[in-house]
């Protein structure tokens, strides 16, 4: 199958005038510096490639489908900018490799810039002295389209994105859901297959950053047919947007899968709570408790009680691919009335955090490099 | 017929700093006055210095005219030299590479408005100079245009070297910057450089020829001032020696930006100033 982008086994190591990792948040190489022992080596140091350096990326292997929202989830620091500058050539790779449609990003970067686009919201690069319309001719005609198309191409995105009304005002009096919303327009101008959006509704206020939502979701995906790779911290636009979610941290990718796969990736169980109307807890509920434990697939039952002996809830820990049948008949035949039934799955959030929180950084990985 | 992709591109960063720069409008006022308030300036100290030049362009011009010619060759090639410098942020930088525009187009583009407006303004100071000052100009216009050809060649390559060590150090580069301050005292902008070895010591001028901006200065003046044929073989080789730093600047200039380029990508500081 031909994947929108794949990676096999990237690293991306940066040079650092830090002699000594930090924790378990760098990888350092061997600080030579200062260290000449050969022509070559001194050649090597003047290319950048011997001194310290910290591992920013560790073998990342991830392979997204042609028109996939493709999510990359990870702390400060987990190396997504650097996965998505890789993928858009503005950084260049140490090993492995990283194909963009087919085209491999570090011996034919004009065709992969052909093939994708990036948001990078550091990097604006419009002139705050000419309008949005102005901008975007400048860019349009950077990306070789000729005036006609150009003219209908912008005309099309500023609809498309809503910013038509306001295409002739100096980008300086924009705002900054305008001036992201021109971002996605200039990134949109070129029609590649691919777009990559690093943190897209950073710094948006909670409205603009759903109707960017909306326009990546409903308009780019859906409509367009557009492989879209997002790298956010935003866990509930990840749930929400992407197909699948790649968990980075520390340069590595910790875990890979639809949202609701990772989201039990770290839990083996979920609570499935049960309210009553008007129950008073007696020997008949303890032996319904009883009864309950006794299923395959339970592992405890807490039933809540005030001190007036009134039992409000009861709540089952239970594995999470139970059937719920056996637990329902047992709760049925005890006559009690519910007043409400839910199960309360882990958050994608709890996920995330359970993930990045696990790892510990094995030492044998730098050791291994040092003396390759 | 269809214009090339890489001269629309050209026109297009063109015509962003044209549109951005008459949205500074006190900028506009302010660079049409100092054209002639520079030249006037000049043009009054030199009427009381009037130091001659036959040694090195012949009895036919005078001091006013080398100087006033002088000036405004600076004006009209120099800002080659800052045109990149000046739109390289981190902004702007990577989000022009990732439109996949050549390294020419892109040092081109962006010093095209720079030199446009130059062209613009280096009229008037030829207009004050002949008719206020009485400037002597006696230009042949193929040595001319080949002179210019030869300084944007050495300036652009120049522009590219500079360019391209900024980028990795993200700061003024050390070569660029002896270049430049040798320039200020040995180029000879406002007295011909054979005079230094009068100022300091005898033989101080050949180091005058080792900098590109002298022959910049010397083939334009060479040009403007002389009516040199190209068929006069001492002027012929005046012009090889000056392209000779243009010949290997240019190359130069191109590989050193496109190492800035790379080693900025591998260590990830392209966007880092």
């Amino acid at each position: 199958m031909d994947f929108a982008i794949e990676t096999v086994d990237l690293v991306k190591r940066y040079p650092t005038t830090a002699r000594r990792g930090r924790g378990d948040h760098f990888h350092l190489g061997p600080a030579r510096i200062g260290r000449v022992e050969s022509f070559t080596g001194m050649l090597k140091i003047i290319k950048g490639i011997k001194g310290p350096f910290i591992e920013a990326l560790r073998g990342v292997n991830i392979k997204i489908k042609k028109g996939e929202i493709f999510g990359v989830l990870g702390p400060n620091g987990a190396g997504k900018t650097t996965l998505i500058k890789i993928l858009c050539t503005l950084v260049i790779h140490d090993e492995g490799e990283a194909y963009v449609n087919g085209f491999d990003v570090k011996k034919e970067p004009n065709q992969v810039l052909k093939n994708l686009q990036a948001v990078l919201p550091e990097s604006r690069g419009f002139n705050w002295r000419l309008t949005g319309r102005q901008n975007l001719e400048f860019y349009a005609l950077l990306y070789g389209l000729n005036e006609k198309d150009a003219k209908e191409r912008i005309d099309y995105l500023l609809n498309f994105t809503g910013l038509t009304d306001r295409a002739d005002d100096f980008y300086q009096r924009y705002s900054t859901g305008m001036q992201r919303k021109l971002l996605l327009c200039r990134s949109l101008l070129r029609n590649t297959p691919i777009l990559l959006f690093d943190e897209p509704t950073v710094g948006l206020d909670p409205t603009s950053a759903a109707e960017f939502r909306d326009l990546l979701h409903k308009k780019l995906a859906h409509e367009e047919k557009k492989t879209i790779l997002l790298s956010t911290h935003n866990l509930f636009e990840a749930q929400n947007i992407c197909n699948r979610i790649a968990i980075l941290d520390r340069g590595k990718i910790t875990a890979c899968d639809t949202p609701n796969n990772i989201r039990y990736l770290m839990f083996d169980e979920r609570v499935f709570n049960i309210a009553f109307i008007d129950a008073v807890y007696d020997g008949e509920q303890r032996k319904m408790i009883n009864e309950l434990e006794e299923i395959g697939g339970v592992h405890g039952v807490t039933p809540e009680i005030d001190p007036d002996g009134n039992f409000h809830e009861l709540s089952i820990r239970i594995d999470k691919n139970m059937d719920l049948t056996s637990i329902l008949e047992i709760v049925m035949k005890s006559g009690l009335k519910i007043r409400t039934i839910n199960t309360k799955e882990p958050t994608l959030e709890d996920a995330f955090m359970a993930i990045t929180r696990q790892h510990v950084e094995p030492q044998q990985d730098f050791e291994g490099f040092r003396q390759r | 017929m269809e214009i090339p992709i890489e001269l629309k591109q050209i026109i297009a960063f063109t015509k962003r700093d044209f549109y951005s720069w008459t949205t500074y409008k006190t900028v506009v006022i302010t660079q049409i006055i100092n054209v002639f308030i520079g030249v006037f300036s000049w043009g009054v100290t030199a009427t009381y210095v009037n130091k001659p030049v036959s040694q090195m362009y012949g009895t036919g011009t005078n001091y006013i005219s080398f100087l006033i010619v002088g000036i405004a060759i600076g004006n009209l090639i120099m800002p080659l030299v800052q045109g990149v410098h000046s739109q390289l942020n981190p902004w702007t930088i990577e989000t022009i590479l990732m439109t996949g525009v050549s390294t020419p187009v892109f040092v081109i583009g962006n010093v095209m408005w720079t030199y446009i407006f130059s062209t613009v303004t280096f009229i008037p100071y030829l207009l004050i100079g002949i008719y206020v000052f009485h400037v002597s100009l006696n230009a042949n216009i193929v040595s001319v245009i080949i002179a210019f050809a030869i300084s944007a060649g050495i300036l652009v390559g120049l522009a590219m070297l500079s360019t391209g060590l900024m980028i990795v150090t993200k700061s003024m580069d050390p070569i660029t910057w002896v270049i430049n301050v040798l320039s200020n005292i040995f180029a000879g902008v406002s007295f011909p450089v054979i005079y230094l070895d009068t100022i300091f010591f005898p033989g101080v001028s050949t180091i005058s020829w080792f900098l590109p901006q002298t022959w910049v200065y010397h083939l334009c003046r060479l040009s403007m001032l002389t009516n040199p044929s190209l068929l006069d073989l001492q002027v012929l080789i005046e012009f090889l020696k000056g392209s000779v730093f243009a010949v290997i600047l240019l190359p130069l200039g191109y590989k050193v930006f496109r190492w800035g380029v790379a080693r900025s990508k591998r260590e990830g500081t392209l966007g880092w100033y």
